[in-house]
């Protein structure tokens, strides 16, 4: 999983040198910038961080073969990462609203695609969790538990991980 | 034997030839690149033989002696390449600035190419005209050339006078050309750039001083209107049937920059971007059927008639 | 490093590859030999639709002014031809041999992702059909292999076939990722006891490293893809310069993949190689240590040249000289391996097998390849001859002539091992001259052209001197190439049915892949000796001259008697 988290981080550093070059070129980041709400967005951000949080709390409950905590903890991450899909998708619908689109210009091409992928890439992993939730309440996993959640955990953390640079580099580095 | 040696050098003349200080600097690295690179090749072909041959297994029986490397060997097969790249880096880069001079902010440039589906639309700034694939330059005069494309990306190119240089839209490259011989250099776009990349050519014809003042000044003309029946039915019919929608002549309509500039179209060499030699049967199967002689090309099929397309070709033909 | 995964063993004793339970065992299989089998008779099938497009292509181009195919078709067809060479032909043929050999080479029973392993291979395929779908969709894509921007923009390029290419290269990236990931992991954790990461066989540590070159690369495609395709379907600005984007960016983004892309494409090439040339002169190969460390060197290197493909674009001298200098530094570990694999030969005992034969011609052609290469890392000569059709001679010396054929010089290798009969070497002679000399008379005169002038991706050109001779002489000569493909057809087909049978190591060959029957049985191996040395067979064989004892000797072994 440390491999495929590294060939995506891949994919994510070429996406996000592609918005800070576009969102640089032609003026546009001073034009467009207002329509990024930073409050909003870094409310759900903490819930997206503090799902990881969560995340590890279930593998330290597992380890401590505290199975219903480590139930617990994985549902309220799962929870958290509905959250910030939902912050994300109301976000979206109010800039479609205010008719900044993916082809009002270079600046919105960028960011709804570095933010998109992002949001797509949480959706799968909230997916992934659910399967693995589900599983393990159906009892299907017994020695190999541990690695199938353990995989998740880290592509989740690495989901986390990338939202970090993303949040800083589009919404604070607006700011600048 | 001496035939064979003649076309032999003949044709490595043809592969070499110059005709700028830009392109010598460019035959000279080339040709030291060639030298160590025919002496490499000769070193691995004689070496994998010598393995090949003197060491056949039905030469040298049994297994041999089991050996793993020799360091020192193997550290020197890498330092000396390194070395000799070296060398030809330092020349690379000293090149690289003679050919690519630095162009100072303020100055203008003396050509403008514009390269657009799939033709060249040049402009002499100091001039004041505009022409279309066929450009003349003063022999030994050094002059900056703005490249600049209007659609996709292209590629400026003539071998023997420098480098080639990308037309990219949105911004403009600079390069400088200058020719040391009064002769005609054929060129071609060097980027893929659609259906017609292939039929996208260049002619560029170094002058004399004199004949290129001569040139400028019949390219500045206006010219004046056909006297004859049948061009005054050409010209008629050029604003009638939409020409002027796409080409401009200088003089008769405002500026379309679609279509190349027929101001002087008699005065050219070439028809289509060094698709045609410029006769008049040439135009006329041009305009019978543009599609037929360069598929794909962004000018329709106007059907005309014989008699119009003969008014058209005789009026084209006398814009001298 | 272990995996915590148990790959259960079979309860019941599995046919093997011959007598089957026919095609749902093949559709239905995670056994890697099988999967590798599949990806090696993929790239056949694709090699035959890639040639017709090049034959198709040299029959326009063998006289000047030509007119055997419309300007629209040939644009189709060299793009097609590009991309299902690359991706649909030497792609599957590199990971069908890496996904059948790898896990043998190491005494491994599977790979550590057999199920990720059959999903590679299955998404990669679909990825192949979609791009030949683009046909019925209203138009193949006609905008060259790397598809350059503005022109693959919706408004110059309004057929599909553009968007066919995207989702086609987007899907086969996934199966050539899956692939990678499964080779690291395997080679990381599945290795028999005993084999440490610098006793692997070359072939392995190539496809080790190229993974990480994979893994890397295909990502930065992806960005590029999904952003062109973005463009053209919801009307983005990435790379339209008119409203703020840049179409230099996609240069910069496809060369970044590109760049590494051919390096994928050539160094498990550079690993049959290295473990064919080493059977057939009955040494070890000369200094593993520098040509393993040369690969790395190499994919630590192939990130940071991307540009030398853009030095038209006008980028300014210091980025030029970066990139010229870093590219004329990747020269320097081929080299190494070129001097090492001749130095193997010297001092041995050299058997001209077929293998052997094709192992040379890579030796010899790749160097031509490569040194034309180290041409366009010299600026000035790059502004001469890029976009020409030097370049084309360059891509093709080192794609045929180097990976093209490492891939025959494996087959002839492993034929044996897969299959359980040799190739015929009768055959196999003829098919290999045919193949050298029809290749290089090819090949060999596009430097010529593209010195007289002539640009790429042209469907005609100009009467000019020398031009239609040069064409037509290619043409001819690329008929004799393919008459010696049709000799390897032959060659398999015969041989399936009667070929000398070949026991387990016909080559007296040293890796473990050679321990176990031809072909191997459903789980490999029963029983593994413990591995001290690269060349495990040989220390069984040798028990007075084992490996590892002169593995840990010093290096420079000069003997008294020469």
């Amino acid at each position: 999983m440390f491999f495929f988290v590294g060939s995506e981080s891949f994919f994510f550093l070429a996406l996000i040198i592609s918005y800070i070059y576009f969102s640089h070129t032609g003026g546009v980041l001073s034009e467009s910038s207002h329509y990024l709400d930073i409050k909003r967005t870094g409310i759900f951000t903490i819930a997206l961080l503090s799902s990881s949080i969560t995340i590890f709390l279930a593998d330290v409950s597992l380890k401590r073969l505290n199975r219903k905590a480590h139930r617990i903890w994985l549902a309220a991450t799962i929870i958290l990462g509905l959250i910030f899909i939902l912050g994300q998708t109301t976000e979206y619908l109010k800039l479609y609203k205010l008719n900044f689109t993916i082809s009002k210009n270079v600046f919105g091409s960028a960011f709804f695609t570095l933010t998109g992928f992002h949001g797509l890439h949480v959706l799968i992993g909230i997916l992934v969790l659910l399967i693995v939730l589900i599983m393990i309440n159906n009892g299907k996993f017994k020695t190999i538990e541990h690695t199938a959640f353990r995989s998740a955990a880290i592509y989740w953390h690495f989901v986390d991980a990338v939202w970090i640079v993303v949040f800083s580099v589009v919404y604070l580095g607006a700011l600048i | 034997m001496g035939r064979i040696l003649n076309s032999i050098h003949r044709f490595f003349s043809e592969m070499s030839r110059s005709s700028s200080p830009n392109e010598d600097y460019i035959n000279k690295l080339f040709l030291w690149f060639l030298i160590l690179a025919a002496i490499i090749m000769i070193i691995v072909i004689v070496a994998v033989l010598i393995g090949a041959i003197h060491y056949r297994s039905s030469r040298h029986q049994g297994e041999p002696e089991q050996i793993t490397g020799i360091k020192w060997l193997e550290i020197s097969w890498t330092i000396i390449p390194l070395l000799i790249l070296l060398i030809f880096f330092y020349f690379t880069v000293r090149f690289m600035k003679d050919i690519d001079q630095p162009v100072d902010k303020n100055q203008q440039a003396d050509i403008i190419i514009t390269a657009r589906q799939w033709w060249w639309e040049m402009q002499y700034s100091k001039y004041n005209f505009t022409t279309a694939n066929e450009l003349h330059i003063p022999v030994h005069q050094k002059l900056l050339m703005r490249v600049e494309s209007a659609d996709v990306i292209h590629d400026w190119w003539v071998p023997e006078l420098g480098r080639k240089i990308d037309a990219i839209p949105g911004t403009s490259n600079y390069s400088w050309l200058e020719a040391s011989d009064t002769e005609e250099y054929k060129g071609a776009c060097s980027e893929y750039c659609g259906t017609q990349h292939a039929g996208m050519r260049i002619l560029v014809i170094s002058e004399t001083k004199n004949e290129f003042d001569q040139w400028v000044q019949e390219q500045q003309k206006v010219p004046s209107p056909p006297v004859d029946s049948v061009g005054q039915r050409g010209m008629r019919l050029f604003s009638e049937r939409t020409c002027a929608g796409c080409h401009s002549i200088s003089g008769i309509v405002a500026v379309s920059h679609i279509g190349p500039d027929l101001t002087h179209l008699a005065s050219r060499k070439t028809l289509i971007s060094g698709v045609l030699t410029n006769t008049p049967k040439n135009l006329y199967l041009w305009l019978q059927n543009p599609q037929k002689l360069k598929e794909g090309s962004h000018m329709p099929n106007f059907i005309l008639s014989n008699n119009e397309l003969e008014a058209l070709v005789k009026y084209l033909e006398d814009l001298k | 490093m272990k995996l915590n995964i148990h790959i259960p063993e079979p309860t019941k004793p599995i046919p093997d590859i011959r007598t089957g339970e026919g095609l749902l065992q093949w559709l239905s299989t995670v056994d890697h030999k099988l999967i590798g089998i599949m990806y090696l008779c993929t790239a056949l099938l694709f090699f035959v639709l890639g040639f017709g497009e090049a034959l198709m292509m040299r029959i326009q181009l063998m006289r000047p002014l030509n007119n055997f195919l419309s300007p629209e078709a040939y644009n189709q067809l060299f793009t097609t031809h590009g991309t299902n060479m690359i991706f649909l032909v030497l792609t599957p043929m590199l990971l069908g041999f890496a996904t059948y050999s790898l896990p043998l080479m190491i005494g491994a029973n599977e790979m550590a992702f057999p199920r990720l392993n059959a999903f590679s291979y299955w998404i990669f395929l679909l990825g192949g059909l979609i791009l030949y779908a683009s046909f019925f969709a209203g138009g193949m894509p006609n905008v060259g292999w790397f598809s350059y921007a503005p022109l693959s923009e919706r408004f110059f390029s309004s057929t599909k076939g553009v968007d066919y290419w995207v989702i086609s290269l987007l899907l086969m990236g996934i199966g050539s990722v899956g692939a990678a990931l499964n080779f690291v992991v395997t080679t990381l954790t599945m290795r028999t006891k005993g084999i440490l990461m610098n006793q692997l066989p070359l072939f392995v540590w190539m496809v080790f490293v190229n993974s990480f070159l994979i893994l890397a690369a295909f990502p930065v495609l992806n960005a590029a893809l999904f952003m062109i395709l973005i463009d053209r379907q919801f009307d983005a600005h990435f790379f339209v310069s008119a409203t703020g984007g840049s179409p230099v960016m996609w240069q910069h983004l496809f060369w970044g993949f590109g760049h590494p892309e051919v390096y994928i494409l050539a160094l498990p090439a550079f690993g049959m190689v290295s473990e064919v040339i080493p059977v057939f002169s009955r040494k070890p190969i000369f200094g593993y240590e520098f040509i393993a460390a040369s690969s790395v060197a190499i994919m630590l290197l192939s990130f940071g040249v991307w540009a030398h493909h853009m030095f038209a674009v006008g980028l300014g001298t210091t980025f030029n000289a970066f990139f010229a200098a870093s590219s004329m530094l990747i020269a320097v570990p081929t080299g190494i391996k070129i001097f090492n694999w001749i130095a193997t030969m010297w001092g041995g005992s050299v058997q001209l097998k077929t293998a052997m034969l094709f192992a040379l011609a890579l030796v010899v052609n790749f160097t031509i390849g490569g040194l034309s290469g180290v041409g366009f890392s010299l600026v000035p000569v790059d502004w001469r001859l890029t976009d020409t059709y030097f370049v084309v001679a360059h891509i093709h010396y080192v794609l045929i002539g180097g990976s093209l054929t490492g891939g025959f010089a494996a087959a002839y290798y492993w034929f044996p091992k897969i299959t359980g009969r040799m190739l015929s070497e009768k055959i196999g002679k003829w098919h290999f001259w045919l193949y050298f000399i029809g290749f290089n008379c090819t090949f060999f005169v596009f430097h010529f052209l593209g010195l007289l002038g002539m640009p790429r991706r042209v469907y005609t050109y100009p009467d000019l001197p020398y031009l239609g001779t040069l064409n037509l002489f290619s043409t001819i000569s690329a008929c004799v190439f393919g008459i010696s493909f049709i000799l390897f057809f032959w060659n398999i087909f015969y041989s399936l049915r009667h070929g000398k049978i070949a026991g387990n190591n016909p080559w007296n060959a040293w890796t473990l892949e050679w321990l176990t029957s031809s072909p191997p049985q459903q789980k490999n191996f029963e029983k593994v000796p413990l591995v001290r040395s690269r060349r495990p067979l040989w220390d069984m064989l040798h028990p007075e001259d084992p490996d590892w004892k002169r593995e840990n000797k010093n290096k420079i072994k000069k003997t008294g008697n020469e």
